[in-house]
């Protein structure tokens, strides 16, 4: 950590030097050990090296940032002076700032050291469980990895942090096969601190593994009709980041196209929803603990009991909106568990779907959005049905939010995301 | 200023049995965001870096370090070397070396002019203060989004290629209001291959473009949910590019192909209308200098076009040399790398729908009850070639005649069926390559294609 200190000292002495009144730098390096597998065959074992500086200078109420991978005394100088023309050639906007009190930290978590052997291990288990208990399942690419990051954070008004971060990951693509035909493609991503649990135990690997089979028999769905949808955590996952940004975010209320621009405080969503951005919880591997604006990170409320509580505005689109700041920027959702089992809830709807991912378009800024339903399965009077395909679902996210049918009692921890499965009621699904 | 060159007789330390390359690489961007006047990114970044990858009896082992020296180049070597003999030694996959292939010596000497950010923002705002001044507008955000790639290659093989990929852009997002208050919005990219200069010098010049752009908005502004369901659609060129490259190209990448993807069992078949050709173009394209030529790819071997469908039958598939030799096919230069720390992955290039005959105002007046679809914003496709696009900009057609546009949708439908049904092809092509493909690691990638009439599912009310 002493060349990183040493780097950051040194940009935030040339920008001060250059006549930043305020400025902050970040200084990280990584290594990288990754494996990978195509068609469920191990091709490349890969390390990678990597850093990365980071500046950020106001001058006059203008601001520049510029990022380069070298920390070399000629690379520190050359990017600092970067940053300030490119602040010079911007206009002043007194809503750029950094957090006003100093504050500090130093951080440390997951597995520092990568075992390679270990990590050979755990992928090909998982590689050789799949062969094993999923004959159907055709492993398109698997990427498993450790990664470290050593990272160093400095500001003009004393902010300093320090964060040491090793976790694994496994990134897993597939689809199910018999003969000539094929399913979807399921991918599941999950970041654990350690190799403790096989792979295969982690997030929803299992579950997607078992989908992608049964997805072979599928049906194509016919005419138009509002149903009630249930989605997997990593498309709740999606939706809930569409939101935020979308409704939330800073483009969207300093353009004013947010419709809950002036709701914060009141109920935007149905009142059994609650939604925590907490990337300090202890089920989120490598959450941020600190924001480019030199601020502590905090877990907040989004959304509580429907209520919005807070919108994910940084400090400048707080300061350009006059609406409060969220506590962290890394958003990393966590909610509380249902009281229905997750078969409980597919034992309540009539008509719908189990949705496992959305392909579609970005939502329009209202919320509006349509695609296909994939990895997903028809329920009728409570019992859960066959792989549907060529089936699109229609909806408004806002309204969306209002309408939740139930919440399951299982959580699924990504490493990025708790969330459970959760039924959104009337929507619009049409096929062909 | 980092010295791209790798000094002359270094291939020579790729072991031979272990064919190989090492690649010194500078990627730059240059990014300006203006919400309503206001610039809310000002950005410049430089990462450079060097690499090698090295094969051992079938097993790759890669290495990178984010420094471009001699040293630096002889330690990632020596990482990649012993990373594959990891994996050799677990796998023991026992495989010959790869095919040689023609050595290929690549200087295609592009150059081009890296402007300063107050270029940039001095065009931004002369620009954004014309827009401001188009009624009804409730935002609006510019952005500059310049970036190039520039490589120096050698492997084992005796290959060597300087190569330089500059791409510079302009996008203009314009909002609006529905009656409503229903938030509306329009999208349009300009530029393309080359630097700032050689697209941008007069924000005068761009006012027409964005004037019909604003028009589109304003007729958008009125526009109705279209009828969810299966109807007869016309691909304008930007959405037969998407479909070029979402629903088919990706299917037919030798690496999907092993995984499993609908490519596979095709080959030679018949899976489109006899009037669809399609192709992965390298250096040019209908005559013309392709949107973003490739000339050399990042295994060394020299680029060329990739036929995919030939009068409706699938003919072929994009490869690397170790695809290539599985399916005894040629490598056509389709293997690329984003970064300096990423290794080659089989990538399109500019893949395109041939034009047809038919001129669009015919193919428009055949339309009895349908959808004329033209942006898009978003495309995703499987493996089984199901695609989904989502359509920001489009009109109904009534009687052969355009109508109200319409209001945000996705179009869907599974591209072997979907082409089989195109009875109409313009003969024109539309090009886009603003965008960036995601495969493991972004890559700017050219599509293109003319306006096709067929048959597929439209989202709506």
């Amino acid at each position: 950590m002493d060349k990183l200190f040493a780097a950051a000292q040194a940009a935030l002495d040339a920008l001060t030097a250059l006549g930043a009144e305020k400025a902050s730098v970040r200084v990280q390096d990584s290594e990288t050990l990754e494996l990978n597998a195509l068609g469920g065959e191990f091709t490349l074992m890969r390390s990678l090296l990597d850093r990365e500086l980071s500046l950020t200078a106001i001058r006059d109420g203008r601001r520049g940032t510029a990022k380069v991978n070298r920390l070399d005394a000629d690379a520190i100088r050359r990017t600092a002076e970067d940053c300030m023309a490119v602040a010079a050639s911007g206009e002043s906007d007194p809503a750029w700032d950094l957090a006003p009190a100093p504050e500090t930290g130093d951080f440390t978590s997951g597995t520092l050291k990568a075992d390679p052997d270990r990590l050979f291990e755990r992928s090909k288990e998982l590689l050789d469980s799949i062969a094993k208990a999923y004959p159907h399942v055709i492993v398109e690419e698997l990427i498993t990895e450790h990664r470290l990051t050593r990272e160093v954070y400095l500001n003009t008004a004393g902010s300093r942090f320090t964060d040491i971060s090793g976790h694994y990951s496994v990134d897993l693509m597939f689809s199910g096969h018999a003969g000539e035909q094929a399913t979807s493609f399921f991918g599941s991503t999950v970041t654990a601190p350690d190799l403790d649990q096989p792979f295969l135990e982690l997030g929803t690997l299992a579950k997607d593994l078992q989908s992608a089979e049964r997805s072979l028999d599928a049906e194509t769905t016919q005419g138009t009709c509002m149903g009630d949808i249930l989605v997997h955590p990593d498309l709740l996952m999606e939706f809930l980041e569409v939101a935020a940004d979308l409704f939330c975010s800073d483009q969207a209320l300093i353009n004013g196209t947010s419709p809950w621009k002036d709701r914060l405080g009141e109920a935007v969503a149905s009142p059994s929803l609650s939604v925590r951005a907490a990337p300090l919880d202890g089920r989120i591997c490598g959450g941020d603990k600190y924001t480019g604006e030199g601020f502590l990170s905090r877990d907040y409320d989004w959304l509580k009991d429907g209520r919005l509580e807070s919108f994910c505005l940084s400090l400048y689109g707080a300061n350009r909106t006059g609406l409060p700041r969220a506590l962290n920027e890394d958003f990393c959702p966590v909610m509380a568990p249902g009281d229905k089992t997750l078969e409980e809830l597919i034992g309540s709807i009539r008509n719908g779907l189990l949705v496992g991912r959305f392909s579609g378009g970005e939502p329009s800024p209202n919320g509006d959005f349509s695609g296909v339903a994939k990895n997903s399965f028809r329920i009728t009077g409570g019992k859960l049905g066959k792989a549907v395909n060529e089936t699109m679902i229609s909806g408004n996210l806002a309204d969306m939010l209002k309408n939740v049918g139930g919440i399951s009692a299982e959580l699924v921890c990504s490493g990025g995301y708790v969330l459970p499965w959760v039924i959104f009621r009337d929507v619009l699904i049409s096929g062909g | 200023m980092v010295d791209l060159q790798i000094p002359r007789g270094f291939s020579s330390l790729i072991p031979s049995g272990e064919q190989g390359e090492l690649r010194a690489q500078l990627n730059r961007d240059r990014r300006i965001v203006l919400l309503s006047g206001t610039p809310v990114v000002n950005l410049r970044s430089e990462v450079s870096g060097v690499s090698a990858r090295v094969c051992r009896g079938g097993s790759y082992g890669f290495a990178s370090m984010p420094e471009v020296n001699e040293e630096a180049l002889r330690r990632v070597l020596k990482s990649a070397e012993e990373n594959a003999a990891v994996l050799d030694r677990h796998l023991n996959k026992g495989k010959a070396a790869r095919k040689a292939v023609p050595r290929a010596l690549i200087a295609p000497g592009t150059s081009w002019t890296d402007a300063e950010q107050k270029v940039y923002l001095d065009y931004l705002r002369e620009l954004d203060a014309w827009i401001a001044g188009l009624p009804h507008l409730t935002s609006r955000r510019l952005v500059v989004a310049c970036d190039s790639t520039e490589k120096h290659l050698v492997t084992g093989d005796g290959a060597e290629a300087h190569t330089a990929v500059p791409r510079c852009y302009l996008y203009v997002d314009l909002n609006a209001e529905t009656k409503n208050g229903d938030a509306v919005e329009l999208s349009k990219a300009f530029g393309g291959f080359g630097g700032f200069d050689d697209w941008f010098r007069d924000p005068a010049e761009l006012r027409g473009q964005v004037e019909k752009l604003h028009l589109q908005l304003m007729e958008k502004r009125e526009g109705v949910y279209a009828k969810a369901g299966k109807c007869t659609c016309i691909l304008g060129g930007e959405l037969s590019g998407m479909l070029a490259h979402e629903a088919v190209g990706h299917t037919v990448e030798a690496d999907l192909v092993i995984g499993g993807s609908v490519g596979g069992p095709n080959l030679g078949k018949v899976v489109a209308s006899p009037l669809v050709n399609m192709t992965d173009f390298a250096r040019e394209a209908f005559g013309e200098t392709a949107p973003l030529p490739v000339y050399c790819d990042d295994e060394g071997v020299e680029a060329q076009d990739a036929p995919l469908i030939r009068d409706g039958v699938l003919v072929g598939f994009m490869h690397d040399r170790e695809s290539a030799q599985r399916f005894g096919a040629l490598p056509l230069g389709n293997a690329r790398a984003y970064s300096f720390s990423d290794e080659p992955l089989i990538r399109m290039r500019n893949t395109a729908v041939h034009p047809g005959k038919d001129k669009l105002e015919d193919i428009i007046a055949s339309v009895e009850d349908g959808y004329y679809l033209l942006n898009t914003n978003n495309g995703q496709a499987d493996t089984t070639g199901e695609f989904m696009f989502g359509v920001t900009l489009g009109y109904e057609i009534k009687k052969g005649k355009l109508g109200q546009a319409i209001l945000d949708t996705t179009i869907s439908g599974v591209a072997f069926d979907m082409l089989k049904t195109v009875d109409m092809v313009s003969d024109k092509v539309v090009w886009e390559s603003s965008g960036y493909c995601g495969k493991k690691q972004p890559m700017a990638v050219g599509l293109g294609g003319p306006a096709l009439r067929c048959r597929l599912t439209i989202g709506g009310r």
